[in-house]
């Protein structure tokens, strides 16, 4: 199987991918918070708090023209509802970006901010998904008082994600390679419902036979990890960093860029 | 329908991730209690099934181009019970936003209780009330075609009303409602057709699986249920009548002073114990408070130094970022240009 992994980046090697995971996750969260609480009106700040994702990315040596085709390939729907905002609110305003001066109006501002904040936070999510492994991120949200449940529904559904897409892939190629048109509403709907009917059954035969398998080697309910979680110095260094960089941008920063 | 983090303001956000995990944390202990650890695989395969299923779309007839997908959170409730199907779209829902960056990380509160838990309670509810008595195939269709739509609608209104409590957008609150009501009754009903075509496949083939005999179903208290529902529904109603009410621009527009119009009155009392609270969190919780462009207002005259001035530091910080994000891929390529000549 050959899928364009969306986490392909996760198991390079770099001192970002060395952190713990839990510090990472921590760090992201607190980021997007911080950026989504940033004022609705001004557009250049986010280019300062850009910088950290952007930081962290190159570092890890995620290449960049993947995380903007990622962020390009999620965006329509965020995209929607920031082009209504020009429609709605026509407040004229004039907009000074150095030696330019233009009239635009408030709504198109709020547009581009609410679009700026999108870019910046989907930045911190890719930094935090390519550089971290899903195992490494389950342990680190297990320590941090995910139910164990959970943990484990996540865990299969990673593992078994891919394969169950293959799948579906297959029964997709076999349609295509026997329907030559466009059948109408009520043959189209039984195909679908009789290719997702038998996948639906496969899927559950698959867990029948790795229920078994488990079984067979004493699984107990536990979700085991080898990976160690501890914070090490390298971790407190990050973590220095990176409250120093949202606090200097609180402080210094953002006062002058309203 | 995935609300995305630019949407919602922090409090909202936080509200919601709150909410969401600790019913959560409710459900999987209930979950440990009712499953065995046997069904745990299930779970997990039917959930990465419902990823799976989306890849199967179907070409509609009527409009050329779109295509219906499912999403599966009623069928999943209906098979595996409302508990294990709650969880399994959870998890659905976990690994869009972290894996496939679907809906952002502060929204993913708001996602698992509009797509995850309200569609798989409300959906199992409505099924079970629609088949109860013998079973009879066209009662089972019926009540997953109206669990799907009532389902995916009750998901649907949330979404304005968390981003109307927000105030980030600027459509009208009754618009946006609106919008989102007939696309998702749309979605409900194709979802709808399909659940019940899958269904009836299943019947033909594995009659045990559609007849409730797969193991990991759990009986819920009807009382419980028609509780949790009524309760809902007043808190739903409560919140719309809140955003409706003479606010047409969504609710933060109507209490806060407007910057472009000086001469806006306020239409709620800012005496109003509700609004104050809101008022209060929210300053406390934004670092700044909005609408800092003062200096252009409407019909005013700007003054153009002050312009300048604020054009020029606002130029310098985008610039300066800039460099500085040149600056750090620069030395990273040099420092990787370098290693490998040294080893």
């Amino acid at each position: 199987m050959h899928h364009a992994h969306i986490d392909k980046f996760a198991y390079q090697d770099s001192p970002v991918h060395r952190l713990d995971s839990r510090v990472k996750f921590i760090a992201a969260i607190v980021f997007t918070a911080v950026v989504i609480s940033l004022p609705r009106t001004s557009f250049s700040i986010l280019a300062c708090y850009a910088v950290g994702p952007f930081a962290v990315l190159v570092l890890a040596k995620i290449p960049l023209r993947f995380a903007i085709k990622h962020i390009l390939m999620i965006s329509p729907f965020v995209l929607v509802l920031a082009l209504t905002c020009p429609l709605y609110d026509k407040t004229p305003v004039t907009v000074a970006f150095g030696p330019f001066l233009w009239h635009s109006s408030l709504g198109w501002q709020r547009c581009f901010v609410i679009l700026g904040k999108f870019i910046v936070t989907m930045l911190a999510l890719i930094a935090l998904v390519s550089t971290t492994r899903f195992n490494y991120l389950l342990a680190g949200l297990q320590r941090l008082g995910l139910p164990k449940v959970l943990t484990i529904q996540l865990g299969f559904l990673y593992r078994y994600i891919f394969v169950l897409i293959d799948r579906a892939h297959h029964i997709l190629r076999a349609r295509q390679g026997r329907k030559l048109k466009n059948l109408g509403l009520a043959a189209e709907l039984k195909t679908a419902a009789a290719m997702l009917g038998s996948l639906f059954i496969r899927s559950l035969d698959t867990a029948e036979r790795i229920n078994i398998a488990m079984q067979a080697r004493g699984f107990d309910r536990n979700w085991r990890s080898i990976s160690k979680l501890q914070i090490r110095r390298p971790d407190l260094f990050f973590i220095l960093a990176a409250v120093s960089f949202l606090l200097g941008l609180h402080l210094f920063v953002k006062p002058f860029l309203q | 329908m995935h609300m995305a983090n630019e949407l919602l303001s922090v409090p909202v956000a936080a509200g919601a991730l709150v909410v969401a995990a600790g019913s959560l944390g409710v459900i999987c202990r209930k979950l440990r209690q009712v499953i065995s650890s046997d069904k745990l695989a299930l779970m997990g395969i039917l959930g990465a099934f419902v990823f799976a299923a989306q890849m199967v779309n179907f070409r509609l007839p009527a409009m050329p181009g779109t295509s219906g997908h499912m999403v599966g959170a009623v069928l999943l409730a209906i098979i595996l019970g409302p508990h294990a199907g709650a969880v399994a779209i959870a998890s659905v829902v976990i690994i869009q936003c972290l894996i496939f960056q679907d809906g952002g990380l502060l929204a993913l509160g708001c996602n698992i209780i509009n797509m995850a838990i309200v569609p798989s309670y409300l959906g199992y509810f409505l099924y079970k009330t629609a088949t109860t008595g013998p079973f009879s195939s066209l009662r089972a269709y019926i009540g997953a075609t109206l669990a799907c739509i009532v389902g995916l609608e009750a998901g649907a209104v949330l979404v304005p009303i968390q981003a109307g409590l927000s105030g980030v957008l600027l459509v009208p609150f009754s618009t946006f409602l609106i919008t989102m009501l007939g696309v998702h009754f749309l979605v409900g009903l194709i979802e709808g057709l399909i659940t019940v075509a899958v269904l009836g496949y299943l019947q033909q083939v594995r009659p045990d699986i559609v007849m409730g005999s797969l193991p990991g179903r759990v009986r819920l208290s009807r009382k419980a249920m028609l509780a949790t529902l009524i309760v809902f529904t007043v808190a739903i109603g409560a919140g719309l009548s809140l955003l409706a009410s003479g606010m047409p621009d969504g609710l933060e527009w109507s209490y806060a002073e407007r910057p472009d119009q000086p001469e806006f009155e306020s239409a709620v009392a800012n005496e109003d114990p509700r609004v104050v609270v809101v008022e209060d969190f929210q300053s406390k919780y934004s670092p700044l408070p909005d609408y800092s462009i003062r200096t252009s207002r409407l019909g005013e005259a700007p003054e153009p130094e002050v312009e300048a001035a604020a054009g020029w530091t606002s130029f310098a910080g985008v610039v300066g970022s800039a460099f500085t994000m040149a600056f750090i891929w620069l030395a990273a390529w040099i420092l990787r240009k370098k290693r490998p000549s040294k080893a």
